[in-house]
């Protein structure tokens, strides 16, 4: 287990954000200690995306503080904390559909790693992204573009890897090949925060997890005892 | 697929032959064709292509990585070379040193400042929004160069490598400075192209139009890129310019008129392709100067072979594949809560405007400095010809408001209007044609938006435009539509139910009446089911067609509509502006103002077309305040409003995309006896700004966390699992 005294990764302390005057997250606390997967549970409109939101810089907090090792990162632009190492894939697709393959892996470089590194780790990760290098991301398959997202993760050398519904309309086939990539990352050390609706593929991976209802983290705790509070979250019944 | 083309490019390459077939056999000069004066012509048609290609090469890369399709890229050049011309000519700086200044400082200087002050705000914003506000700084850089640089002293700019040296052709010579503009347009494009896709601050402009937040999480600087993007095209633009100055003379239209040509060559490369584009700028300069040497079009089509630009606009816009709808695009305007207007109050309103319009010209109110008691016959002219604009502007209305679709053209189908009606009511004047003028106006619209209709907006304002540009040089200047200028012939005065409506008063009470027959119909009309159905095309085309309804259809009715309106409204104003050849007046620019002043006013509001009114209200107001002397600064703030005006509304457009109408209106309805609903939105919204007082509410402090629960559990609507533990903290 983790020892107590060491400095999160990522701590997130009693934040309140949300869009415009409507308040999604109601004071959330949040820890990723490093070189842990946490996964982050919860039903439609919890506000987990929000949460990522917040942690990577898109969202500013109404209250409440970001810290990423111990150092408070409110209102820092999205762009500083992705050079800075934070790495955020988000849900849906995160390619730009009219840049074809490799134009999506040059933009990975702004991270700081050169454009030939970038391509070499990403085409041995996936194979197939070097056959459609010259294609544009849009006409890629479902699961080509969440290769192609998830190539940035694995080419930059992030700090902190956040994943937003990774399995979001995937065939659980290339799901679980995904997650195998995530699983691989883990141990190599990497810091990751998985956001999933659904919590069969991600529990194997993670630490420690939590379970977000209604903007609160209602309950953390290990994989295992977070399973089985799961399905009453899900249905709403306490 | 034929020959492996689609249909639809294979059918519009089908067309464009026979088409070009056909003109040629009818029009063949007869000159004869040797090797050399056809090595010249295209030597001639190269250069005049590399010129547009140079504009088309700012056009698309501002577009693609901008997302904004610049109408004002023409006007940057303008203004690069007039500031170059101050520099170099005027001030005496070296060449380079100007050209330096212009295209390396100013231009870039220009960009980021629109990127910061109007571009960055305009990303989220519908497409009428963005294309208005372009269109306006358009028209007010050109305000502005006319202002600085006064069009009454002739200036030249010099060509920037000499004209009198070059390469020996035979018959002619190609000048250096030609052969190294051919040059540099052709680097420029390669240049681009290599940025474009090959460097990561190229990829990375591109991608910030497609996704700016991912471009974001990818460490890109979003803001700092399109500034990047804002500058580079506004060089370009600028360095277009300065080259081209030395070939067409410094006159700010003819210069911004270049962009046009640019438009049809940028839309050949599909408005993204770099290289298509500058084979598209190429084939029009080709197609230009060959057409010029070999092809006659007698007097009648003097201006036949510069409507090419247009031509090759509609031929790509027929090959162009059908626009995939926009799904999961939300509608940009989402605090949308329309009230539709009752019969009974559009009644009360159209009765207003016709009772004010009887107490203003009949002079029984005193209205201080601007006494009406005493309106003359200028005064009565100017409110005619205010008038006559308001009822031109009107006819937008359900297109850009309600459809979101744009022409640029309204002159274009008022001109036509007055044409037919004059060849309908030739020297009577007979009233009743008025009605059929809409109705052959009506089909013009419709086959004028049929091309473009299933295409994006932007490709149908492309087509209104260069409608516009193919009506006044190939229409209007024939002999039979009108006859030779010079002759003075005078539009005959309307007569209506017996009566000759001669004089300007009778004539302003005519206009007005009709302005509010007009407006009365579009209120009904907007609360028709057939009225919804182009907001709801306006909202989302792709939820629209899922409801059975036929888009494209429903976008060809509207500006069939319209074209109906403005040809109606253009009988009017040819009948204020008296001379038939006023006709040919109808020029694009005043037809920007116009759409411009309409946008500004709040689009979806019939009675925004009386903001019309103000261009020839304020002329004539100054023309008072100079007869009455010593109020010259008051002529001059005139002045001011009546140039910049249109301009500076539609900027207002990007704070406030639903224009100036609307803001009155809110502030006015309240004070209708019957609009309590006004009330209370007030009401609630002065309520929701303030934060209640914990007293208000019946308690004396904040609720603890605990009491939250509490009162959750109460009211059954507990969503915790294990509240006590989980609630406001984490343990890892």
């Amino acid at each position: 287990m983790i020892e107590a005294a060491a400095t999160p990764l990522l701590e997130l302390v009693g934040i309140r954000a949300g869009y415009g005057t409507i308040d999604v997250l109601h004071g959330v606390d949040l820890r990723v200690m490093p070189g842990t997967v946490c996964a982050l549970l919860g039903p439609n409109g919890a506000g987990k995306t929000t949460t990522l939101g917040v942690a990577s810089g898109q969202i500013r907090p109404h209250a409440g503080s970001v810290l990423l090792n111990g150092q408070e990162v409110n209102g820092v632009s999205p762009d500083r904390l992705a050079r800075a190492g934070v790495c955020l894939i988000p849900e849906g697709r995160g390619v730009f559909p009219n840049l074809t393959v490799a134009e999506n892996l040059r933009m990975c470089t702004y991270a700081g790693v050169s454009y030939q590194e970038v391509q070499e780790r990403a085409f041995a990760q996936f194979p197939r992204l070097r056959e459609r290098r010259s294609q544009t991301a849009g006409t890629l398959s479902g699961g080509e573009q969440q290769m192609l997202a998830m190539s940035r993760a694995m080419a930059t050398d992030p700090a902190l890897l956040m994943l937003d519904e990774l399995s979001m309309g995937l065939a659980p086939i290339i799901v679980e090949e995904l997650y195998e990539q995530v699983a691989a990352l883990a141990e190599a050390g990497l810091s990751i925060l998985i956001v999933e609706q659904f919590a069969q593929a991600v529990l194997g991976v993670a630490d420690e997890a939590a379970i977000m209802l209604h903007g609160r983290i209602q309950r953390t705790g290990a994989p295992e005892e977070i399973a089985e509070k799961l399905t009453a979250a899900y249905l709403g019944m306490s | 697929m034929i020959l492996g083309l689609r249909p639809p490019v294979a059918l519009a390459a089908l067309l464009a032959a026979m088409a070009a077939v056909v003109i040629a056999v009818f029009n063949w000069k007869g000159a004869p064709v040797t090797g050399q004066t056809f090595l010249v012509t295209t030597y001639i048609g190269l250069f005049l292509g590399a010129l547009w290609a140079m504009y088309a090469t700012g056009l698309v890369v501002v577009y693609t990585t901008t997302g904004v399709f610049n109408f004002a890229q023409g006007a940057i050049g303008v203004f690069a070379a007039f500031l170059y011309w101050e520099l170099h000519v005027n001030r005496g700086w070296h060449s380079i040193l100007a050209l330096f200044v212009v295209v390396g400082l100013f231009a870039p200087a220009l960009g980021v400042l629109l990127d910061v002050v109007i571009m960055r705000r305009l990303r989220t914003a519908s497409l009428v929004v963005q294309l208005m506000v372009t269109v306006a700084i358009m028209v007010l850089l050109l305000s502005v160069v006319g202002d600085i640089w006064e069009a009454d002293t002739p200036r030249r700019v010099p060509y920037l490598f000499g004209i009198e040296n070059g390469i020996d052709l035979g018959p002619s010579q190609l000048p250096w400075h030609r052969l190294i503009v051919f040059l540099v347009a052709v680097a420029i494009a390669v240049a681009m192209r290599y940025l474009l896709r090959r460097t990561r601050i190229g990829t990375a402009m591109r991608a910030v139009v497609d996704n700016r937040e991912l471009a974001a999480l990818n460490g890109a600087r979003p803001n700092a890129v399109s500034s990047t993007s804002w500058a580079l095209g506004s060089m370009l633009g600028a360095l277009g310019g300065i080259l081209i100055a030395p070939e067409l003379g410094l006159d700010p239209a003819t210069l911004n008129n270049v962009v046009i040509i640019a438009f049809a060559a940028a839309a050949f490369g599909a408005l993204r392709n770099l290289p298509m584009a500058v084979v598209g700028a190429m084939l029009i300069g080709l197609l230009r100067a060959h057409t010029g040497a070999w092809l006659d079009f007698g007097p009648d089509y003097r201006f036949a072979h510069l409507s090419i630009a247009p031509l090759i606009l509609l031929f790509v816009v027929i090959a162009l594949p059908q626009a995939r709808l926009e799904v999961g695009r939300l509608a940009h305007n989402l605090r949308r809560h329309e009230r539709f207007t009752k019969w009974w109050e559009g009644l009360i309103g159209c009765g207003v405007i016709i009772l004010a319009a009887v107490a203003l010209s009949g002079g029984w109110l005193d209205f201080g400095i601007w006494d009406p008691g005493a309106w003359g016959s200028r005064e009565l002219n100017s409110a005619n010809e205010a008038m006559a604009f308001a009822l031109i502007g009107l006819s937008l209305v359900p297109l850009i408001g309600w459809a979101g679709q744009i022409n640029f053209a309204p002159l274009a189908f008022a001109g036509f209007g007055a044409f037919v009606y004059l060849k309908l009511a030739g020297d009577t004047g007979d009233g009743y044609w008025i009605l059929l003028v809409g109705l052959l106006c009506a089909p013009l619209g419709a086959l004028v938006a049929l091309p473009a209709a299933r295409l994006r907006g932007l490709y149908l304002a492309l087509m209104t435009m260069a409608f516009a540009q193919a009506m006044s040089l190939i229409f209007f200047p024939h002999s039979w539509i009108l006859p030779t200028i010079g002759v003075g012939r005078q539009f005959p005065h309307i007569e209506l139910f017996g009566v000759t409506f001669d004089d300007r008063r009778g004539f302003f009470l005519l206009i007005v009446s009709v302005f509010a027959v007009f407006v009365y119909a579009l209120v009904l009309l907007r609360r028709s089911r057939y009225g919804r159905r182009w907001m709801a095309v306006n909202d989302s085309q792709a939820a629209s067609a899922t409801l059975g309804i036929p888009v494209v259809w429903t976008k060809v009715v509207v500006y069939a509509l319209s074209a109906a309106m403005a040809g109606i409204a253009g009988v009017f104003w040819a009948t204020v502006s008296g001379n038939v050849d006023s006709v040919q007046g109808f020029d694009l620019l005043i037809g920007f103002n116009i759409v411009l002043l309409v946008a500004a006013a709040g689009v979806s509001i019939p009675v925004a077309g009386i903001f019309l009114i103000f261009i020839p209200l304020f002329t004539g107001l100054g023309h008072r305040l100079e007869d009455t002397g010593n109020v010259d600064f008051l002529v001059t703030l005139l002045e001011i409003m009546t140039t910049y005006g249109p301009g500076l509304m539609v900027l207002g457009m990007v704070f406030n995309p639903r224009g100036a109408i609307f803001e009155m209106g809110r502030g006015f309805s309240p004070l209708l006896p019957w609009r309590s609903d006004a009330r209370a939105e007030i009401a609630a919204e002065n309520a929701q700004k303030r934060e209640p007082e914990i007293g208000e509410l019946g308690i004396e402090r904040p609720f603890t966390p605990e009491e939250v629960i509490a009162i959750d559990r109460r009211l059954g609507i507990l969503d915790d699992v294990v509240p006590k533990e989980g609630y406001g903290s984490a343990r890892s």
